[in-house]
């Protein structure tokens, strides 16, 4: 079911929010066994919260914008009293002291939190196979990932367990699994969304972002989670637009970027499909113009670089003192920290000493400063491309999904999942994938669009347009 | 070039304890994602000046707490309280 078909069914009453809820617990309860995307499901709460829309309901109060709508949520968004590991073994035994303004914001709406969904360990990594809660499966084919990080967001809106789900997105996280499993997801502008209760990985590029079945879909949650929050410093003071008005008749007088060499290389179906895309937005009214973005190439070096420079003090909280395991049997206090960080995962490690090593004074001009730049440039040039367009149609993965394990042994070609992804981190644009056919193997396509920060209506309207001529 | 040693310091900067076994996987696969970085260097940034947001932009004013109730709770947290300290858990 789409949202608007439960809104609209616990409006005229064919259906109650409990039986809604009931229908996606047993889905859960029945498919999640192969696929893994929840790591806990909030069974009692759901219910209790769904009850209390039909008891809202029966007594003729106004109900909320997601009245009775289940939604989950990444294992790293804070819901007071439950638990929240990012899926890490550092983690384990956390519980969240209290609830994310996102969280918060879609309980006032009475939607119902039905769970919280797998996720590479701290948001680092592009597959989900880096979870200390075990590989998710790709809905569409079991002996594939989800993408990553937030796979089990977009596992669990791909397999029905959920009609959306909230992901973060520091590289693609949200877009790319979107992608790979053939469902909607958006990344809002940098500043759009409140991050409070969000569990940091890289703070100059995190944003929290929705995954759906559809755009209208992903639009109406958005409309409920943006907007300028005291919690957190970075979200912006900025009027949030009615996201499900913004759709126009056509796209007469929409311009759409092109970036130049974009598609030089890539596996030609992705290619093929990107290009059809920007034939069937043509057709629809839109102009097709040819942008010059030269070092968006550069973005991934610099996101590796930037991110896990960020990663490196983020996670220096997790000591044994502040937050996380404490192993009490050490003898001294560089062997208690040494012994309490031990439980990160490889791929972990791996970015904070990434990150450590670009911040060595020996490193710090050639790598971080080198990096940061460079992101200045990039920026630059995406600005100098949104004076000429709207939005920008790019493709959001260089592959469809890949087998589980088939890329374990060269990492460098794991973070090439993300090359046309974390442009939009890097610039701190608004990016959204919407799925656009299939390969030869019945494995989704995503294209992606991108737009100027707080201009996620433009975005929206492009990949509504588009996704309404594969229906 | 980065090299086995350098990751071991890094960890060690990091107060991880980093393995052989460990330092071994990470050194090869650093050396090609350093080895991506270095295309960076082609780019000229020598005029490029890094933006930094200005501060009144993330300033928020205090708010003073009204609830006499959070106070109390917040306190309740830690239990035992000395000479109006709060006492925190020994980590050692």
């Amino acid at each position: 079911m789409t949202i608007f078909e439960i809104i609209a069914a616990i409006e005229n009453g064919t259906k109650t929010a409990e039986e809604i809820t009931r229908y996606y617990l047993a889905q859960i309860a029945q498919k999640n066994p192969q696929i893994n995307a929840f790591v806990e499901v909030f069974e009692q709460d759901a219910l209790a919260q769904a009850k209390a829309v039909d008891a809202k309901k029966a007594h003729g109060e106004k109900l909320g914008v997601l009245a009775g709508v289940p939604v989950a949520i990444k294992d790293n968004i804070l819901y007071k009293g439950h638990k929240a590991t990012c899926c890490s073994k550092m983690l384990a035994n956390y519980t969240a002291a209290y609830t994310s303004t996102v969280v918060e914001k879609l309980l006032a709406a009475d939607a119902v939190i039905i769970g919280r969904t797998n996720m590479d360990e701290f948001a680092m990594g592009s597959s989900n196979q880096t979870s200390a809660c075990g590989i998710v499966h790709n809905p569409v084919d079991l002996e594939r990932v989800p993408g990553g990080s937030s796979g089990g967001s977009a596992a669990a809106v791909a397999a029905g367990m959920v009609p959306a789900a909230l992901g973060t997105d520091t590289g693609g996280s949200v877009r790319q699994p979107a992608g790979f499993c053939g469902v909607v997801g958006v990344k809002p502008g940098y500043g759009r969304i409140s991050r409070y209760g969000v569990i940091a990985f890289a703070s100059s590029a995190d944003q929290v972002g929705v995954l759906a079945g559809n755009v209208a879909d992903a639009a109406t949650v958005m409309e409920v989670i943006s907007g300028k929050d005291a919690h957190d410093s970075t979200s912006l003071e900025a009027p949030v637009p009615h996201y499900t008005q913004v759709f126009t008749q056509d796209l007469k007088g929409v311009k759409v970027g092109l970036p130049k060499g974009f598609l030089d290389g890539l596996n030609p179906t992705i290619k093929k499909q990107t290009e059809l895309a920007a034939q069937k937005l043509q057709e629809l009214g839109a102009e097709l113009i040819e942008v010059d973005v030269p070092l968006a190439k550069y973005s991934a070096p610099c996101y590796y670089i930037i991110t896990s420079a960020e990663a490196s003090s983020n996670l220096g909280r997790y000591d044994g003192i502040r937050y996380g395991y404490a192993d009490k049997t050490a003898k001294d206090l560089k062997s208690y920290y040494e012994a309490s960080r031990a439980p990160f995962g490889l791929e972990v490690k791996k970015r904070i000493i990434i990150g450590t090593y670009a911040l060595t004074s020996e490193r710090y001009e050639e790598c971080f400063l080198k990096a940061m730049k460079v992101r200045e440039l990039i920026k630059e040039d995406f600005k100098k491309a949104f004076s000429q367009v709207d939005v920008i149609l790019t493709p959001t993965s260089p592959t469809t999904a890949f087998k589980i394990g088939e890329q374990d042994k060269n990492p460098l070609s794991l973070y090439l999942a993300d090359l046309y992804t974390c442009q939009g981190n890097i610039g701190g644009l608004a990016g959204i994938s919407v799925p656009f056919g299939k390969d030869e193997n019945g494995l989704p396509i995503g294209v992606q669009f991108y737009g100027p920060i707080l201009e996620e209506d433009k975005i929206l309207n492009a990949a509504y347009h588009l996704e309404k001529t594969t229906k | 070039m980065i090299t086995k040693q350098d990751v071991e310091l890094a960890g060690k900067l990091a107060r991880m304890t980093v393995s052989t076994e460990e330092a071994d996987i990470y050194e090869g696969q650093l050396k090609a994602l350093f080895g991506w970085v270095k295309e960076l260097s082609a780019i000229n940034t020598e005029d490029v000046k890094l933006t930094n947001a200005t501060l009144a932009a993330h300033m928020r004013k205090d708010q003073a707490v009204t609830d006499e109730q959070a106070a109390a709770n917040l306190r309740a947290m830690f239990g035992e309280e000395l000479n109006d300290q709060a006492k925190v858990k020994k980590v050692l």
